[in-house]
């Protein structure tokens, strides 16, 4: 979860460590990995930033035997009641996220949606068992576990973004038996969903040449024939974003790259700033060019986000070939063709 | 301390001239740093030298700036529109008295709307009058910036009312911490910054400047104890207010719970908060360069943004006690890429 990222951390620490040259944490918990190019020193380094952190609830106050919370990231408060949690107390707890009465509700919120300053959450616990073993201030996750659908797609809470996670781990484990002249630094950063502060710092300190970075998209789903504009299928590979928040010539060779290796592709218009890692590490320091993947994903920000699995495996290896073919005048012909 | 607070609030400090508090923090603190140091926004820097080994870079911040009004338009008749700098509540404005960076004080009045009588005035429904006539006779002009006027006034109950209390209680924390913290093994810069009301704008450039490993921002929060308030795990006389989370920060859980731990130590009353609207220095400190472990240490306060800002001297002497214990002692717990 947001700035409690440890957990996590440590699973992919453990997977990325034997495909990288060097791992370390930052200030802001960060995790980046190294994977030293083949080039003669100093090398250009490409960064590659899909955030770890994921939304969940802080403990905010107690009222008898129920807790109150506060949103961490951006909550869809429509789901929450009936949602499993688990509760990281002085002892991780199971609890329920309920809502009180519709006719409990401010005036406003009855008959409509109880928002997360209104949610309780049911411990099962009398009053003072409660108040001895949470303290206001600790964190709730999603205890829904991983659902395997129809269709060979995945459902589970936090997709949103270690579906990212995991494809810049097929990319690493592709890069592991090629040749690349590029250092790469693989970075699971903190703090995105409540403003991607990790990749700030992270770019800040690393100073890449180039950075992609790879998060969820809107995947078609409900009511997606309203939306066709603005979705993406699932199963079709990633999108390749382009916009204002993106450089248009990596936008291109990365499509280039996907159409020449074989890796289906969604071009993803992204008229502003694009959410995601890839605007904080577009103007960090000086500038740097970057391009954005994005997995599509049905029900973003709920406990039950869709991905199909061949999506991240592409996203991997068309990362992999990309970085495979950077050379070391690479930054010369960017800037060329920009003209 | 009352002496150093009733100095301080009264003292004239809208976002953006900051100079009048400036200049008494640095009065007061000169003799006690090894070096006083203002940057190009008109940040305050002290710097106070480590002793031993095993010490990080830190920096304490607090805000010198308050929030104000900014002259707008003067119409014929001699009253000046205004709008706001930084969060100025508009039901807190009305009927208050405005003094200006010349001296001028003006009284700020309300449109009486026939159609509306009991609407809550908004900004733009308020005017400050100068008591003259004519516009030519107004002593401002626009773009001229005033700050409210609040009387210092002691409470039953060790509690104190005021203006700018928001933030001057956090450079008062700073200072007194600065007075009693005989030995750190810290190098610590004491932060005094601009322009936090506007959107903490003083603190990003001073953290860029001092490159600190672990900050601590002391401000003011808001608390849940008053009728039909905000609910909230805060209340004034509660002890300090060690942060977990704000709007513009998640207190890195290492230091939140090296504060609680400080705080047990010495027995000094401490609550753990989770404040839904607000934002202090940390947030932008924490995001200068590579990135530092950041947390908060609030003084809970009551009316915040208002010129009857009310604080505990108990919490303030609590949020004292925590800062120097924690600072005189190693904070190894506080690992970078542990």
């Amino acid at each position: 979860m947001s700035g409690h990222e440890h957990p996590v951390r440590d699973v992919i620490a453990g997977v990325w460590r034997g495909l990288s040259d060097e791992i370390r944490v930052d200030p802001l918990g960060s995790l980046i990995a190294l994977r030293n190019g083949r080039g003669r020193k100093p090398r250009l380094k490409i960064m590659l930033a899909a955030h770890m952190d994921n939304i969940g609830l802080m403990v905010a106050g107690h009222a008898g035997e129920f807790l109150r919370v506060s949103a961490i990231g951006g909550i869809d408060a429509r789901v929450m009641p009936g949602q499993p949690v688990t509760v990281h107390g002085r002892r991780d707890l199971p609890g329920l996220v309920v809502a009180p009465p519709d006719f409990l509700l401010p005036s406003a919120q009855r008959g409509g949606v109880a928002l997360v300053p209104e949610l309780l959450i049911d411990l099962g616990l009398g009053a003072a068992e409660v108040a001895a073993q949470v303290r206001v201030g600790d964190v709730v996750s999603f205890a829904q576990l991983p659902l395997a659908i129809n269709g060979g797609l995945l459902a589970s809470p936090a997709l949103d973004n270690r579906a990212s996670v995991a494809a810049v781990t097929v990319c690493l484990e592709a890069l592991a038996d090629r040749s690349h002249v590029w250092d790469v630094l693989a970075v699971a950063t903190t703090q995105e969903e409540v403003g991607l502060y990790g990749a700030q710092t992270a770019a800040y300190a690393l100073a890449p040449q180039l950075a992609i970075a790879i998060d969820v998209t809107f995947g078609t789903g409900p009511a997606a024939r309203d939306f066709a504009d603005r979705t993406y299928e699932l199963g079709k590979g990633p999108t390749i974003a382009f916009g204002p928040n993106l450089h248009p010539v990596l936008y291109k060779h990365l499509s280039d790259c996907a159409e020449r290796c074989g890796h289906p592709f969604q071009p993803e218009p992204v008229a502003a700033h694009s959410g995601t890692d890839a605007r904080a590490i577009q103007i960090a320091r000086e500038g740097v060019p970057c391009a954005l993947l994005g997995i599509p994903l049905r029900n973003m920000h709920t406990p039950v986000e869709v991905v199909h699995p061949q999506d991240v495996y592409t996203t991997g290896r068309l990362m992999a070939d990309f970085i495979a073919g950077l050379t070391p005048d690479y930054l010369g012909r960017l800037a060329r063709e920009l003209d | 301390m009352k002496s150093l607070i009733q100095k301080l609030t009264e003292a004239y400090a809208p976002a953006g001239h900051e100079d009048v508090v400036r200049d008494l923090v640095r009065a007061e603190i000169r003799s006690l740093v090894d070096s006083v140091s203002v940057d190009a926004l008109g940040n305050l820097i002290a710097v106070r030298k480590g002793q031993g080994r095993g010490g990080r870079r830190v920096a304490l911040a607090a805000h010198m700036d308050e929030i104000g009004l900014i002259v707008s338009h003067i119409d014929s008749r001699g009253f000046a529109r205004v709008t706001n700098v930084g969060g100025v509540r508009p039901l807190y404005a009305a009927g208050g008295r405005v003094r200006f960076t010349n001296g001028a004080i003006g009284v700020i009045g309300v449109e009486m709307r026939r159609e509306r009588p009991d609407h809550i005035p908004a900004l733009s429904d308020l005017f400050v009058d100068f008591g003259v006539s004519r516009a030519a006779d107004v002593p401002v002009r626009v773009g001229d910036v005033g700050a409210f006027m609040g009387a210092y006034a002691e409470l039953p109950g060790g509690r104190i009312a005021a203006k700018s209390l928001d933030d001057r209680i956090g450079v008062v924390v700073l200072i007194e911490t600065l007075r009693r913290l005989k030995r750190s093994p810290h190098e610590i810069a004491f932060v005094f910054t601009v322009q936090e009301e506007l959107g903490l704008r003083g603190a990003g450039p001073a953290a860029f400047a001092v490159e600190p490993e672990v900050v601590l921002a002391v401000d003011v929060t808001a608390t849940g104890d008053t009728p039909n308030s905000v609910r909230m795990a805060v209340a004034l006389g509660g002890g300090a207010a060690i942060k977990a989370k704000d709007t513009g920060m998640l207190v890195d859980p290492r230091l939140r719970d090296l504060l609680i731990q400080r705080a047990k130590e010495a027995r000094l009353p401490y609550q753990i908060e989770v404040l839904e609207g607000g934002r202090t220095d940390a947030a932008e400190m924490q995001l200068a360069r590579g990135g530092a472990i950041a947390g908060c240490v609030s003084i809970p306060c009551r009316n915040v943004h208002s010129p009857v800002e009310v604080v505990d001297l108990g919490d303030v002497e609590a949020a004292i006690g925590l800062l120097v214990a924690t600072l005189s002692k190693p904070m190894d717990s506080l690992v970078i890429g542990d």
